[in-house]
């Protein structure tokens, strides 16, 4: 008991771990997103997102993340599949305007490699996904790079007979691509 | 267009002008009461543009249409195909609506004396023509209104195109799209043996009959007449 007490203490007078503010560089970065439709691959991106980042690299499970993306924002170069994607059968933006993912504590795995466990939710359904990303920091400035692996249909993303891959496939990737900078800690 | 008055013959009641254009046949045109009454015995320049806008555009949509279904193309070629017939069959349907229009407010030359039954068989024919014109692509309208894929259209991938009411919103998508796509095939074979009785129709007045039949409705160069 002694030693909890002073365990409790030794957090309480400590400085706390804060994590860092970073503010993304939103038209800097990227977030993108793969597929492939009747064998052609394609890349999209979203225009319109937003993140809060809380991150210490002395810290990195006292991390939060929380990036909200605004699934109308979607471009894919193609204007027929965009107009698509905000369709009832895909993203269903009348529904479900936004995703979200919301990572709690982040995992060092060496070097410059960490993971971010968290909840992914696309028109209203959430799934724990782990996105792996490398970071570089440079003074005040961060460089994230991560990539997810997902099957839409976990999401509900292609309804009715789009719900088999015959003529989009189910994988489809996420790229992350964030420029921070420190807000100040 | 201009024409030359050849002759004016005067009876006691009537007159009649024989009139020539540079590129037409002679039209003879009577009036009861003296005035002369000039008519046009070729098709206008929007009248033939349109013809044949629409022409090439069936040609290219029928071929279109068996390719699509037929050829078990490899499925990027045959979604690309689908969305160039949607684009294609929009514009005919509007240049149709245009012909409808243009016809109803532009009278198209007379026809020839001809037999009475070749006469209600040629009006028939055109009657049955525009009909179809008008049917087959909205057809296909609500076609790719009523698809369970629920892909929108962009017209040449640039002009987004809605859907047609109240077929997006019917609870028994696939059954529907069934039957449309039952009638909009059929309806398909059907115009093209129109066109082809048209075309024949055509060339024997050209050809067989030596008429001015065709000759009226192609562009001026080919329409000039014969130096004599």
């Amino acid at each position: 008991m002694k030693s909890l007490a002073l365990l409790i203490a030794l957090a309480l007078l400590s400085p706390p771990a804060l994590a860092s503010d970073w503010t993304v560089d939103v038209p800097k970065s990227h977030l993108g997103f793969s597929g492939v439709q009747n064998g052609a691959p394609f890349q999209g991106r979203f225009d319109k997102w937003s993140a809060q980042i809380a991150f210490d690299p002395a810290h990195p499970d006292a991390g939060h993340a929380k990036v909200t993306i605004d699934l109308a924002s979607a471009r894919t170069g193609d204007s027929q599949r965009d107009s698509a994607l905000t369709q009832a059968e895909w993203f269903d933006v009348k529904g479900f305007p936004q995703a979200t993912f919301e990572a709690t504590g982040f995992t060092a795995k060496g070097g410059d490699v960490y993971e971010a466990p968290g909840t992914l939710t696309i028109r209203g359904i959430g799934k724990t996904v782990v996105l792996p990303f490398t970071l570089a920091v440079n003074d005040d400035k961060a460089s994230v790079k991560g990539h997810l692996a997902l099957v839409r249909t976990g999401f509900g993303v292609g309804q009715g007979v789009w719900a088999t891959g015959e003529w989009v496939a189910l994988e489809v990737g996420v790229d992350v691509d964030l420029i921070a900078t420190k807000s100040g800690s | 267009m201009r024409y030359h008055l050849v002759a004016i013959v005067r009876s006691r009641y009537d007159a009649v002008a024989i009139v020539r254009s540079r590129y037409d046949a002679v039209a003879i045109v009577r009036s009861r009461y003296d005035a002369v009454a000039i008519v046009r015995s070729r098709y206008d320049a929007v009248a033939i543009t349109l013809h044949w806008v629409i022409a090439l555009g069936i040609l290219a949509l029928i071929i279109m249409g068996l390719s699509m279904t037929h050829l078990g193309l490899a499925p990027l070629a045959k979604f690309q195909l689908y969305q160039l017939h949607k684009s294609i069959g929009i514009t005919v349907l509007l240049a149709v609506l245009l012909r409808i229009l243009w016809r109803l407010s532009h009278r198209p030359p007379p026809l020839p004396a001809m037999p009475p039954l070749e006469k209600a068989a040629a009006e028939g024919t055109h009657g049955l023509l525009y009909v179809l014109m008008l049917i087959i692509p909205l057809s296909g309208w609500a076609l790719v209104s009523v698809s369970p894929f629920n892909l929108p259209t962009v017209l040449y991938g640039v002009v987004p195109w809605p859907h047609l009411p109240v077929f997006p919103d019917l609870a028994n998508k696939a059954a529907v799209e069934t039957v449309v796509k039952f009638i909009h095939g059929k309806l398909a074979w059907l115009l093209t043996a129109v066109i082809l009785l048209h075309a024949a129709a055509a060339l024997r007045h050209h050809f067989l009959l030596r008429d001015r039949i065709l000759a009226r409705m192609l562009p001026g160069r080919t329409a000039k007449e014969p130096r004599s």
